[in-house]
């Protein structure tokens, strides 16, 4: 369907023209906004420099004292700044330029702000009011993005609303591209240096949502953003939550895309916490090694045999507890005297990694969570330090705008929808086999599948 | 790192002109109506076994709601479909959602009581076919609850950034060195009760002052209550207030209780009106009233 696009040279010339005359129009608008907001610092200083109304309470002696001895003792207070709030503004303050992509809590297409001219991403939440009104995890990732201010976590500007009350829309900045669909446009996989500087980034605001009790439960190459710079921010919450120490008992094991999943969910563990995101970061980090996912399971059983046989079967030693898991009671692993099937092959399978990247990576994809490294941990790992260094983000290839101008393509299993979790049955599930072909040649190209 | 104590609070601007005083509802019977919803949304709370946080964030949420020329005007909005929406939207965010029938039933039964000062111990009497709610009901309700969620939400901007002051109160008794006392528990209930008492306030404490400071003016009062001795410095500077909002509060605080008796001995057995209708019955009537003077 995009393709066709492309085979229309009208329309492609039309396209052309429509780009150009964008372009132009945002030259004009940002010199225009640039004077805006000169003029808007101006008066805020001004509103800063008037004096402020403040009833004044008489509370005992210290009201004695005088203007000038108070001004010395001023206490330096800290400045409590939560700003205010207003309604919603309405739709039509954007004009929607072209349709971006469907995902699984909307629609997504890239928007002009008629007043600025800035460039924005519009999102319009899919609203099913039937039993629960608002749709929580829509309310959750309005609320979770306001207050994730990082520069490697995406922005929402505000939300805006339309005619009807089922009119909802996230207004977000614009960025150019996702890592997914970069990735299968690319040739040749990501350099090690860009490799290096996209995953410090991602860890960088995965260590931001950590710090602040965010768990995104959705990390995956299609909801990391890219733009022409090299920058790199994080989107959908849709999954996201709060948590605590102890996390929460009611946590969903519905979580995670399935490639990105960690052996603890699949195995339906009740409770959970940050090192479910790590484990996503280690799906990920091969994956941009590979240029392809790195665990394309077809269901979870099959995902389940597909970590297990890149990680190892896990033991009692490996991963202490692991066999009270409920979904793993009735799994038939390997026995122990097969001590090939334990060990990692993550160096095997990378074999142009640095031992120290070998080591972040498959302590990364450890099987124990706890063995899992945080994401400060990770920021701080040698692998970064070591040559080739982290390129510059200035200094990052530009590709090709596909958001832009082009829908985007998604081969890839779905996030999960909420409802009930389904109970892997592992009853006829035998693993003892799956290492037999340890020895042999990796397997292929992955599966192209959509699943959902 | 500070915005993580604060609380979005209204502008002069938004407290000078409610929506409401634009539609020419009276300022006394806008606060009468401010003052009975946060009542009403405290009640639906504890029916609804609602923590006090959560409880709490509601009636911030249903007060922010009637603030400023764009917030909802009570010719538009009852209060008790804001109070029951606020409610039912906070909790589901929180860890204890309620569903929709849970809510509905809750402000049915408080709906029958016969009124708004009602006395605590009459509570429970009433007739338990005067609450049931028939299915057709439910669901127009059910509609309603929903309609009016997203119109809060519209409202507010979709801000529901509610930072409350409870644990920093706690934090701050430790920090002074008093948790340990034998008076510390009293101090603690004392404190903690003016934080709740503070967010019935007609002087929309919460939507004019930060957590920290409500805190701080809270183990001020209560100590000095409670007669605990607290350190002999300007300890409230410590928490970033500035001792003039530390006067104002704690003057404000107290203030709440006159108001209270006020409001009781002007409503007596009469319901505070509620709905939209009764809020115009209430202008009828005081029309009516004012054309015999």
């Amino acid at each position: 369907m995009a393709g066709s696009r492309w085979a229309d040279d009208a329309e492609a010339k039309a396209l052309e023209a429509q780009r150009k005359k964008e372009k132009e129009e945002k030259k004009r608008l940002k010199l225009e906004k640039q004077r805006q907001q000169e003029e808007e610092a101006r008066r805020a200083s001004e509103e800063a420099n008037r004096p402020q109304k403040r009833r004044r309470i008489s509370l005992g002696p210290q009201d004695d004292a005088t203007p000038a001895s108070k001004e010395s003792e001023a206490p330096e207070l800290l400045k409590l700044e939560g700003g205010s709030w207003g309604p919603c503004r309405n739709v039509s303050n954007y004009e929607t330029l072209n349709a971006i992509e469907e995902g699984t809590y909307g629609w997504v297409s890239r928007a002009k702000d008629v007043s600025t001219g800035e460039v924005v991403a519009l999102k319009k939440l899919k609203m099913d009011f039937a039993y629960e009104g608002f749709p929580v995890t829509a309310l959750r990732e309005i609320q979770l993005l306001r207050e994730s201010h990082h520069p490697n976590i995406v922005s929402l500007k505000e939300v805006v609303m339309g005619a009807s009350l089922s009119d909802v829309y996230m207004v977000m900045e614009f960025m150019e591209h996702d890592l997914k669909t970069l990735q299968d446009d690319k040739l040749e996989p990501f350099l090690q240096s860009e490799v290096k500087t996209l995953l410090l980034q991602i860890a960088s605001a995965v260590h931001f949502l950590h710090d602040h009790w965010i768990l995104h439960r959705d990390l995956k190459t299609s909801n990391i953003l890219l733009d022409n710079r090299g920058l790199i921010k994080i989107a959908d919450f849709g999954m996201a939550r709060r948590t605590s120490s102890p996390p929460p008992p009611n946590l969903t094991q519905l979580v995670v895309t399935l490639w990105y999943r960690s052996p603890e969910l699949l195995l339906g563990t009740p409770t959970y916490d940050t090192s479910v995101d790590t484990w996503s970061l280690g799906c990920i980090f091969g994956e941009l090694l590979l240029k392809e996912p790195l665990l394309q399971g077809k269901n979870e059983v099959d995902q389940l045999s597909r970590i297990f046989e890149l990680c190892g079967i896990p033991t009692n030693d490996t991963w202490p507890g692991f066999k009270r898991l409920p979904n793993a009671k009735s799994l038939r692993l390997p026995s122990n005297a097969d001590s090939r099937a334990h060990g990692s092959i993550v160096r095997a399978k990378f074999p142009f990694l640095t031992s120290a990247g070998a080591d972040l990576l498959s302590s990364l994809l450890s099987l124990n969570p706890e063995n899992r490294p945080s994401a400060k941990d990770m920021l701080n790992h040698p692998y970064f330090k070591e040559k080739p260094k982290p390129i510059s983000t200035a200094l990052f290839p530009t590709f090709p705008s596909k958001a832009g101008q082009e829908r985007r393509r998604r081969i890839e299993p779905h996030a999960p929808q909420r409802g009930e979790a389904p109970r892997v049955s592992m009853a006829e599930v035998d693993f003892s086999g799956i290492f037999a072909g340890r020895e042999e040649e990796q397997r292929g190209a992955g599966f192209s599948l959509r699943m959902g | 790192m500070a915005t993580e104590f604060a609380n979005p609070l209204a502008t002069e601007y938004q407290l000078m002109n409610s929506s409401s005083q634009i539609d020419r509802i009276p300022d006394d019977l806008e606060k009468s109506i401010r003052f009975a919803g946060a009542r009403l949304t405290q009640a639906a709370g504890i029916l609804l076994r609602l923590p006090q946080e959560v409880i709490a964030q509601a009636i911030v949420i249903f007060t922010r709601f009637w603030i400023g020329p764009e917030g909802g005007s009570l010719v538009q909005y009852g209060a008790e479909e804001v109070s029951a929406a606020s409610i039912y939207l906070v909790s589901k965010i929180s860890s204890y959602p309620k569903s929709p029938r849970s809510v509905i039933n809750v402000y049915s039964y408080l709906r029958t009581l016969p009124s708004t000062f009602v006395e605590p111990n009459s509570l429970g009497k009433e007739d338990l076919e005067s609450y049931f709610v028939s299915e057709g009901t439910y669901q127009s309700r059910r509609a309603a609850l929903f309609a009016m969620e997203t119109q809060i939400l519209k409202i507010l901007g979709f801000n529901l950034t509610t930072v409350l002051p409870y644990k920093l109160c706690i934090n701050y008794i430790q920090t002074l060195g008093v948790f340990n006392q034998p008076h510390a528990p009293e101090l603690v209930k004392r404190a903690f009760a003016h934080l709740n008492t503070a967010l019935l306030s007609h002087q929309l404490l919460y939507m004019t002052h930060q957590p920290p400071w409500l805190a701080t003016a809270a183990i001020y009062l209560a100590a000095k209550e409670e007669g605990i001795k607290l350190p002999e410095v300007n300890w409230w500077e410590f928490f970033d207030t500035d001792v003039e909002e530390l006067g104002f509060l704690v003057c404000a605080f107290l203030d709440i209780e006159g108001f209270a008796a006020g409001e009781e001995e002007k409503w007596g057995k009469r319901k505070v009106p509620m709905t939209v209708e009764e809020v115009e019955d209430e202008l009828e009537k005081r029309r009516i009233l004012d054309g015999g003077n």
